[in-house]
């Protein structure tokens, strides 16, 4: 097949693009294509990775748009880091379609699809590029499908909330595109591995500026305390599935925009040690604030916020071992928070509270036991894959001998286990009647999968092991970054 | 012929300790009863209520526990009687008393005391429930200067065996009460809160709680509660006198050195009025205590 | 796979757990049947457990299981309880709901304390210790209710414990490289003694919080007493001596060349005297059986952390004695008023009355168990705290002495009131319907470990082997001097004969008994506890004549300055301010757009300014 039809990485942001713009031509055609069609455009997406990928591995796939060599023209950096991000992208995109099938029946589905697919064409395309502007277009493709999709319900405060992500995403692009043409001004070149090389045309105050507009710009996205004000609103508003997708993928995606960015750009000590404790105080806050709170998806979005934190934690320690435990953070945290939301919604609905769980463990068991799954992933106890993303990112801040990062992280993670357990505590309360209805099997397999990937990962920790490792080295090794963007 | 010699004096053991014992209960009636202004019953009269109680006959039960108590009372006192040495020396009278330790009589001697609790549980009478909530609270009290005395002793002599403790006070001069004064008082102040006399008399209370724990306890089981009392009155005493008077070589000097120990609480308990449990209690956790706690400073400091 | 290797027996362990998950589709019979075979196998695996060591790799840490004659006496207690454990809950939980969940937590907490106990390196043992907690927390929870608080709080004040564990697993790892106890031990003694104490300290208090030494008992009441009455055997019995085997590990394998070691250790006797005195006093107070054994164990935890902290032979022989035994007797105390709330829906000690001749057995169950924890000869209970006692004076720990034997005579009143309210006093027509529990699953557990308090009192050798071997391999030689089948030894040279005492207590008692009986009681007629001296009023059939309620007012009164303060209060409040802080942070999100425009805002004023500065 490759030879009759070469895969490239363009595919990942093409194909689902591809699709968002016919969706509403096939509709035209039958009904039952606007499920079907975003189903097979991830079902190819999953294969390009699946090819992909392991070449990836070997060595980085650097693709040329256009014909036109970096710098001048655009280039797509398929590493393994970005390989990586795709994948895991494509996947839960796939999970997140399988879990609409049923569970999705707020009209119209067809834009709330084109927009799904979007999202996850714009997150990929934010981790594939090289090049910083067209980085600040699929950030913008992101982001405004994200502040449709937080309104998509057409409610008053579901508008209101989609709102106030406006206001605070334009001054997040409005900084970024602010930084961008403050570096293009002085290097004249808005290439990533170009501009790495040509940095030191840029006075360091400059530079300082500059990182601070990114920091806040990418912040913004990468949900870090205080610009994380809009979230708490926007995952209590979006549609569930939406708010698996925000957890998953396009906080992770301005997260990776924010390390390659700082790493190749700014690779000052104290940028980095910013970032590290940027991330514990986000930790530390969204944690806190989580605990006393009783709508169960602004709950899971403080939470959320929590897991990034502790994940940019690890990224700001930027060690081979920090690194790999911020990428494993960040996938535990994609497919567990994700695996919350899509239960939590199909448990409780939409408007779900604390006390809407009490007795769900007569009501829906299997329900009930995934989100107990969930919780006890989210937490970090064994033999879950929480518990070793978690422990590869103690040992790595132990590695550098931050001692008090580690009790921080530690007092914080009780923290969650009180505001988690008391939810949990609550399926089990002996309230209702056994098995009240029955949850469709599109969606119990959509979280099947998520579920077999947190038992997968909590008793084969190995298996990512080596995905792990290659993504930190290529984030960590600038040298080979550039050498390879620039070789032609 | 040893097997008989040892088993027979088993028997003699348990009959001085009940001919003495009640001997000493009758003795203490008739002086209460002369400072009251009154004359009191002969010396014998406790042995004559004993007799008369077993060949009572009993109608009426409530339970097997309820026959389960006195047993348990009577296997503690013989108990404790048989690992206690009588006597300094010689072959009579030793019985089992190398084969425990001081630590095991502590358990054994409240052993009696809750077997009696357990019985007088299931009579179901309120009043033994309230003087046994108000004996086991008691007990609480006391024995804290009580173990507070023999952890002194013990430490100061390297034993927790009675017969070092007795060798070692090989003279006058080497008994304990002179040595460790301290320890003494504390120790005889517990003593006055285990032989339930005044002023520490609230668990039985006869007017207030028809006597308490045994209220629903008559014929043979009181017959057998009052043998067991009188055993272990003399156990206790004779415990004492190894303790702090270095043990005796004869009877009639154990005689001696028991009764004068058993006065002090008798003439205590003459003059003094009853206190309420919690004062009881206040009060063994306060001065005694102190007083216990310095004598093993002494020894601490002499050693 | 090697049957005599501890991959089989944990595969053994954790497989039956799931195995009898899915069999409770099948037929509950059938479930029922793998539940049995599942601890029975793995404690008769015990036996044959080979030598070798199991090296596996995980998440690139190396585990390693294997076996100590330490561990095997930890697996043996847990074994000893759970059979009994899995045994009262088929009948016992055959009202409650959801029992596949029941028995799936039940094997996983099993299997997870073995692995605890088999695991040669830190890693390994965080691991099991957290499956366990998972575990045991959806067992505490399982009656819903209230027990949801209770789990909650246990878990927390767990989490707490284990994380304080993590932290020290991952210095040390940074520290040694390795995660084998005995790697670790060798580069610990390299460590600045500061560093040392501050590690071996966050160890400690993880494993104190799983034994419930003050201040971190807190969860033991409630948990002890929402949890299913089966398990609360097996929790008090077993799963918090998972608390002591950690702490014994890390003060005898990790800690003992340090400075710091002796006064820690001192430290850590005394908390333990100080639990045991005021658990003892918070028992005498609750109303509630099974609130009060759970203060009793908290209690009994504390003699044992005070023998292991003492740290002479005599003093750990006294430690683990009492672990077993005090496992067994809880147990036996668990499943007789588990036995009693099966029958009558109750363990309010205000409420029930009287039951001794409805439930003969458990009656002697509940007496057998409170004579072993009233350490009252001849039961297995006094070996126990004569070792304890005599470890304490020779050690010279005079005023320790004074404080354990407070709280064992105190315990007295608390062992008498759960007897006397629940079996004793009058009885009540409301519970003459009442019948015993049924033999096979419910009295055979309860008088099986009912004979292990005897035999251990009469021939506490039977244990005290294995213990030797256990503390000659944490490096206290127990020479044979110190005891024998049925002697015991102190430091001074006296002793203790056990059979001569059995000899003598047994002929007395069963004489005077013998004679109250055949001559008394067998001529006597029943009558009902109605028919008292009650100086001339005969009381109606209605009158209610219990004295149960405030029953030990006086000694409250007395013991009132201590118990009107309350350590659990001021954990509480921590955990409150805490939650209220998070309610505080909580406005941070106010809800406005502008305001988190203001935050971007400020923020990046502030970056800038800040950046300005260190330029």
């Amino acid at each position: 097949m490759p030879e009759l039809f070469p895969l490239s990485p363009v595919h990942y942001v093409a194909a689902p693009l591809l699709a968002a713009f016919l969706l509403p031509l096939v509709a035209k055609l039958s009904r039952s294509f606007i499920k079907i069609l975003p189903g097979l455009t991830f079902l190819y997406v999953l294969y390009v990775s699946a090819v992909l990928y392991p070449q990836a591995l070997q060595a980085p796939i650097i693709e040329q748009i256009a014909g036109w060599a970096p710098p001048l023209g655009i280039n797509l950096y398929y590493g393994p880091m970005a390989g990586l991000f795709a994948s895991l992208f494509s996947a839960l995109g796939f999970i997140v379609w399988l879990y609409s099938l049923t569970q999705m029946k707020q009209e119209p589905l067809d834009r709330f699809y084109i927009l799904l697919m979007m999202l996850v064409a714009g997150a990929t395309g934010m981790v594939l590029t090289g090049d910083i502007f067209n980085l600040f277009v699929f950030m913008e493709i992101t982001a405004i499908s994200a502040y449709s999709l937080t309104a998509f319900l057409r409610e008053d405060d579901k508008a209101e909330a989609g709102f106030k992500y406006i206001l605070i995403g334009s001054l997040a692009s409005a900084f970024v595109l602010l930084g961008i043409a403050i570096l293009y001004s002085y290097t004249g070149t808005l290439n990533l591995a170009d501009l790495a090389l040509n940095m030191d045309k840029v006075p360091l105050s400059v530079r300082v500026i500059v990182f601070g507009l990114f920091l806040v710009g990418f912040g913004i996205e990468a949900e870090i305390f205080p610009l994380n004000g809009w979230a708490p609103d926007a995952y209590s508003a979006a549609p569930a599935p939406v708010s698996a997708l925000f957890a998953g993928i396009t906080v992770k995606a301005a997260l990776y925009a924010l390390a390659r960015v700082t790493i190749l750009l700014f690779p000052f000590a104290g940028s980095m040690a910013l970032i590290s404790i940027l991330g514990l105080v986000t930790l530390v806050i969204s944690e806190l604030a989580a605990l006393h709170q009783k709508n169960l998806f602004r709950m899971l979005a403080y939470s959320s916020m929590g897991q990034v934190g502790l994940a940019i934690a690890a990224l700001g320690l930027f060690t081979a071992e920090g690194v790999y435990a911020a990428l494993f953070a960040m996938i535990n945290h994609a497919i567990v928070k994700g695996m919350l939301f899509l239960t939590v919604f199909a448990m409780a609905g939409g408007s779900a509270t604390l006390d809407g769980l009490n007795g769900m463990g007569r009501k829906k068991p299997i329900l009930s036991l995934l989100f107990t799954l969930g919780a006890f992933a989210i937490i970090g106890l064994p033999p879950f894959s929480g518990f070793w993303s978690k422990l590869s990112v103690l040992t790595a801040m132990g590695q550098t001998g931050n001692y008090a990062m580690i009790a921080i992280v530690l007092a914080t993670t009780i923290v969650e286990a009180a505001y988690f357990l008391r939810a949990t505590g609550r399926l089990y309360l002996s309230e209702g009647n056994p098995a009240e209805g029955k949850t469709p099997l599109s969606a119990i397999a959509a979280l099947a999968v998520l579920a077999a990937g947190i038992l997968w990962i909590g008793f084969f920790p190995g298996s990512i092991d080596e995905t792990l490792t290659a993504g930190a080295q290529d984030l960590l090794d600038t040298a080979k970054y550039t050498e390879g963007v620039l070789k032609d | 012929m040893e097997t008989l010699k040892t088993i027979s004096g088993y028997f003699a053991t348990i009959g001085v300790a009940f001919t003495v014992g009640f001997l000493f209960m009758g003795f203490r009636r008739i002086l209460t009863a002369r400072v009251q202004n009154r004359v009191g019953p002969p010396i014998y009269q406790n042995l004559l209520d004993i007799i008369k109680l077993w060949s009572k006959e009993s109608a009426i039960n409530h339970g097997l526990m309820q026959h389960m108590g006195p047993a348990f009372s009577i296997t503690a006192s013989v108990t404790t009687l048989m690992f206690i040495p009588v006597l300094r020396d010689g072959n009579w009278f030793q019985n089992f008393s190398f084969e425990g330790d001081l630590i095991f009589l502590l358990y054994i001697m409240v052993f009696g005391q809750l077997g009696m609790a357990l019985g007088a549980g299931q009579t179901g009478n309120p009043n033994s429930a309230i003087g046994v909530s108000r004996g086991l609270s008691q007990i609480v009290g006391y024995e804290i200067p009580f173990v507070l005395a023999l952890t002194a002793l013990m430490v100061y002599h390297e034993t927790t065996s009675l017969h070092e403790i007795m060798a070692a006070q090989d003279s006058i001069g080497g008994w304990n009460i002179f040595v460790n004064p301290l320890a003494f008082v504390a120790g005889i102040i517990a003593f006055l809160g285990m032989t339930h006399y005044t002023p520490f008399d609230v668990p039985f209370a006869p007017a207030e709680l028809a006597s308490g724990p045994p209220s629903e306890f008559g014929g043979k089981y009181l017959g057998m509660m009052m043998t067991s009392g009188s055993i272990f009155a003399f156990a206790k005493l004779t415990l004492f006198v190894n303790l702090f008077l270095g043990g005796a070589s004869n009877l009639l000097e154990l005689l001696v050195k028991a009764l004068a120990l058993y006065l002090i609480p008798v003439i205590i308990g003459i003059v003094t009025p009853r206190f309420r449990t919690e004062q009881a209690i206040l009060f063994f956790w306060k001065w005694p205590t102190i007083i216990g706690i310095l004598s093993i400073l002494w020894v601490v400091w002499m050693r | 796979m090697d049957i005599t290797g501890i991959p089989f027996f944990l595969a053994v362990s954790f497989g039956g757990a799931f195995l009898a998950y899915l069999m409770n589709f099948a037929h509950r019979f059938l479930r029922n049947a793998v539940v049995l075979l599942t601890v029975s196998a793995s404690a008769a695996l015990l036996f044959w457990l080979g030598d070798e060591t199991f090296s596996m790799e995980m998440g690139g840490f190396v585990l390693t299981l294997g076996k100590t004659p330490y561990s095997l006496f930890f697996a043996g207690i847990v074994a000893l309880l759970a059979v009994p454990t899995v045994l009262f809950s088929f009948t016992y939980m055959a009202k409650e709901e959801r029992p596949a969940m029941y028995y799936l937590n039940l094997l996983i907490t099993i299997a997870a304390m073995y692995g605890i106990l088999f695991s040669l390196d830190l890693l390994s043992l965080f691991i099991f210790w957290e499956i366990m907690t998972w575990s045991s927390f959806l067992l505490t929870i399982h009656k819903g209710g209230n027990a949801t608080k209770a789990g909650v709080k246990y878990f927390l004040y767990s989490a707490a414990g284990a994380y304080a564990i993590l932290f020290s697993v991952v210095i040390l790892y940074n520290m040694s490289g390795s995660l084998l106890i005995e790697d670790v031990a060798r580069s610990f003694v390299l460590q600045n003694p500061l560093m040392q104490l501050m590690l071996a300290g966050t160890l400690l208090f993880g494993f104190s919080v799983k034994a419930g030494l003050m201040p971190m008992h807190g969860w033991a009441p409630d948990a002890y007493a929402e949890s299913p009455a089966p398990f609360t055997a097996l929790f008090s019995g077993a799963l918090s001596k998972m608390g002591i085997f950690g702490m014994g590990m890390v003060l005898y394998q990790i800690f003992l060349q340090s400075p710091f070691s002796l006064p820690v250790r001192e430290l850590l006797a005394w908390a333990g005297g100080i639990t045991s005195a005021l658990a003892t006093l918070r028992a005498i107070q609750q109303t509630d059986a099974k609130r009060l054994l759970a203060y009793s164990s908290v209690a009994q935890l504390g003699y044992i952390v005070m023998g292991l902290a003492l740290g002479t032979p005599l003093s750990m022989m006294a430690a683990l004695f009492i672990t077993l035994l005090h496992g067994v007797f809880k147990a036996m105390l668990f499943f007789a008023v588990g036995a009693v709330y099966f029958r009558t829906g109750l363990t309010d000690l205000n409420e029930l009355r009287g039951l001794i001749r409805r439930m003969p057995v458990s009656f002697l169950t509940v007496l057998m168990a409170i004579i072993s924890l009233a350490n009252i000869p001849p039961l297995g209970g006094f070996v126990g705290k004569w070792l304890l006692y005599e470890s304490l004076i020779q050690s010279d720990h005079y005023f320790l002495v004074i404080v354990a034997f407070f709280s064992s005579t105190a315990s007295f009143l608390y062992v008498y009131r759960l007897i006397f309210s629940i079996f004793l006093g009058q009885e009540e027509k409301e519970f003459e319907h009442v019948k015993e529990v049924p033999f096979l699953t419910m009295q055979l557990p309860m008088l099986a470990l009912a004979a292990v308090t005897f035999i251990t009192g009469i021939f506490p050798g039977i244990v005290l082997a294995p213990i030797s071997s256990a503390l000659t391999y944490l490096g206290f030689p127990i020479q044979h001097d110190m005891w024998s089948m049925s002697m015991l030894f102190n430091e001074w040279g006296n002793r203790m004969n056990l059979l001569a005492m059995i000899s003598v207590i047994g002929t007395v008692f069963l004489t005077g008994f013998t004679i109250l009986y055949f001559y008394r009681m067998r001529r006597t007629r029943y009558v009902t506890t109605k028919d008292i001296h009650t100086s001339g009023e005969v009381p109606t059939e209605n009158e209610n004549l219990t004295y149960a309620i405030n029953f030990y007012q006086p000694f409250e009164r007395a013991a009132h300055p201590v118990l009107s303060k309350s350590i659990r209060a001021w954990i509480d409040w921590i955990g409150r301010s805490v939650s209220e802080l998070g309610d505080f942070l909580r406005h941070i999100y106010t809800g406005d757009g502008q305001t988190y425009a203001w935050y971007v805002v400020l923020f990046l004023t502030f970056m800038l300014a800040a950046g300005s500065w260190i330029l």
